[in-house]
């Protein structure tokens, strides 16, 4: 049968589908139905979709400062992922604190989701209450006023907007915490 | 007359007198026009966004111009107006003459390019807005994907009717790359598209890169390979080498390749049995890759001396080292210890655009240089030119993937070295992407050489006709 394979385009089309979904449904289905730990959310990860949705203040700021990220393509330069190798650990921990390692649990309610590819400029995972609102509205307007040499573009339609600053501030400041990785430390407490 | 032969198997002839009668080949020339316009489009955008790196604040005013709305304008607008819509054509040309018959409706055809340029002007101005739904190769919005999957099943619908009506039974190792990319697009571009809208968290990131590595494993591949098993053998006038070779390549590719999206989270926050899974599957990619190379080069046995004039065989051999090398580095990088070093960096961006400007779009424009003549029933407006564009992508091309490997890879050391702070490593790139802006800027003279040399053969077509 193998033999005429290239024979008849109907056994073909048959053999190729076939061949494709071994690994297609064992590598998309099957996996969330093997691990439980990818649906289980971590204890206290809030659904601030849902919060939203039934008119929780917080909730809105923080999910309209995650659609301008999302916009705004943040995303293409900055990953969401303190991964398992040390040096991710030390470097997006804070001072002699080090970031715990990414879980899938906490990011159960994302969508999109952001981890990222790219780390143009540095990961973003634990970055809530690292710098303070206003460090922040000043990196946006211009970032290399603070850190001289980055490469951060200028956002002066999000800054020269109240509404939408506090938004994304609101946004970056949420990232992280469901992890109590940092309590003694906080420029917004 | 020529003859794309195999050994062991049935010659495929194509008659050049017969097939002047039998091909219009309206559809494929208007792809391969259409798709040349974006490259251009694409590339300019390609040039603003590397700049910005040099200067941030260039055209830093203007949300629309900004990197983070240009960007997926630059990715969507390579792969899908130009790379995809070349390959369309290509296929409206090779698939009926490896058929014997015309292609089944041109009227289909052309109505699928007007569906296509209606998407992509829709691309970008949904991007350019800020409707980006936040997911890699994924941004369009879903009114957009429903277009894109209805003008794939038109295409679908055209390829496949016409190998169903073919002249001869044994059908030609390009047939079954393009049958498979055509089917396995549809399966993972809906996977990509709209799987992604019903899952959250790591769940969706393993539906995002299952698509994102397949767009280029099963879409990108498989129709850039089934072009290069038609051409070189076309345009070195010499039979394919082994029939049975291309059977193995193709068969593994279509087991192994999809398998291995996980690897785009090595490290991270994913079971590390599935990222084990996605590194032995990498690894057996080998597998195809090196049959399918042996198969090229030793087709070529005999024929070399043609690198030397031959324009298409040079666009087509050069892409076949692209494609080695790129395969190469790909299994390499799913090394957790490799992975450690290069995931995150420029290295990565060097890596994808050897696959895509490098291989796949080399294989195009040797396939667009060498049939859009014979579409024409003319000849090519200026060989020089053409020549001219290889050279300025080779060099460009060149210089910008070896930069960005050099300068991702140390950058990679320095990330884990833990006493360099993280501006220290950005602004150490800053050489790396001059580097890379030259090199990307040499490719760009390339793409307006080649979109001139298109155009200008269409306009002089008659001044030049061939008998």
């Amino acid at each position: 049968m193998l033999k005429n394979i290239d024979k008849s385009s109907a056994l073909f089309v048959i053999a190729a589908v076939a061949f494709f979904a071994v690994g297609g449904v064992l590598t998309t289905v099957a996996p969330p139905l093997l691990d439980a730990s990818w649906s289980k959310p971590a204890p206290g990860l809030k659904d601030y979709a849902s919060l939203a949705a039934q008119g929780d203040e917080e909730a809105k700021t923080i999910m309209a400062g995650r659609a301008i990220y999302v916009a705004e393509g943040c995303w293409y330069c900055h990953t969401q992922q303190t991964r398992t190798i040390e040096a991710d650990t030390i470097r997006f921990g804070w001072r002699d604190q080090r970031s715990p390692v990414s879980t899938p649990d906490e990011f159960v309610y994302d969508a999109p989701h952001m981890f990222g590819t790219r780390r143009v400029g540095p990961d973003l995972s634990r970055v809530g209450g690292k710098y303070d609102s206003q460090w922040h509205a000043t990196h946006f307007r211009d970032a290399r006023s603070l850190v001289p040499g980055s490469v951060m573009p200028p956002f002066p339609w999000i800054t020269g907007n109240p509404q939408k600053l506090a938004e994304v501030t609101a946004y970056i400041q949420s990232l992280g915490r469901v992890k109590d990785w940092r309590p003694e430390h906080d420029y917004e407490e | 007359m020529t003859t794309v032969v195999t050994k062991g198997a049935p010659a495929k002839p194509t008659v050049r007198v017969a097939e002047t009668a039998l091909h219009e080949d309206r559809s494929a020339f208007a792809f391969i026009i259409v798709a040349a316009l974006f490259f251009v489009v694409s590339g300019l955008v390609a040039i603003i966004i590397a700049a910005k790196l040099q200067f941030p604040t260039l055209l830093g005013g203007v949300s629309w111009l900004t990197f983070g709305r240009l960007r997926p304008i630059h990715t969507n607008g390579m792969l899908f107006g130009w790379l995809l819509a070349a390959d369309m054509g290509l296929c409206y040309y090779l698939i009926p003459r490896l058929c014997g018959v015309p292609l089944w409706s041109e009227k289909l055809g052309m109505s699928t390019l007007a569906l296509w340029v209606v998407i992509i002007l829709g691309a970008v101005v949904t991007l350019a807005t800020g409707f980006n739904q936040g997911l890699e190769y994924a941004e369009l919005p879903t009114w957009l994907d429903i277009l894109v999957v209805t003008a794939w099943v038109m295409f679908l619908i055209n390829i496949f009717a016409t190998v169903w009506t073919r002249k001869y039974q044994q059908m030609y190792v390009s047939i079954w790359y393009i049958m498979g990319a055509i089917l396995w697009t549809a399966f993972v571009y809906i996977v990509g598209n709209y799987g992604t809208l019903f899952t959250t968290g790591v769940n969706q990131a393993n539906l995002n890169w299952f698509y994102v590595h397949n767009a280029v494993g099963l879409i990108f591949t498989p129709l850039g390979l089934g072009i290069g098993y038609y051409y070189i053998p076309v345009a070195a006038e010499t039979p394919l080498y082994s029939h049975r070779l291309s059977m193995i390549g193709f068969w593994s590719l279509a087991f192994v390749y999809v398998w291995t999206g996980a690897h785009h989270m090595l490290h991270g926050p994913i079971s590390q049995w599935l990222q084990t899974v996605s590194i032995l599957f990498s690894v057996m990619l080998m597998i195809p890759v090196w049959t399918l190379v042996w198969n090229f080069l030793a087709t070529m046995k005999g024929q070399w001396h043609r690198l030397r004039d031959n324009v298409p065989i040079k666009f087509l051999m050069t892409g076949t080292i692209f494609y080695l090398l790129t395969c190469f580095q790909g299994p390499m990088h799913a090394l957790r210890a490799v992975n450690a070093i290069v995931s995150k960096t420029d290295w990565i961006v060097g890596h994808a655009h050897m696959a895509v400007l490098g291989a796949f779009s080399f294989f195009a424009i040797g396939g667009a240089y060498y049939s859009v003549p014979r579409m024409l029933k003319t000849r090519l407006h200026s060989e020089a030119l053409a020549d001219a564009s290889f050279w300025l992508w080779l060099v460009g091309g060149l210089s910008f993937f070896v930069s960005l490997w050099i300068g991702g890879f140390l950058q990679g050391l320095q990330w884990n070295d833990t006493s360099i702070p993280f501006i220290d490593t950005v602004k150490f790139m800053y050489p790396f992407w001059a580097v890379r802006l030259v090199g990307g800027t040499l490719m760009f003279v390339g793409i307006l050489l080649f979109f001139w040399n298109m155009v200008a053969t269409y306009n002089y077509r008659h001044q030049r006709p061939v008998a």
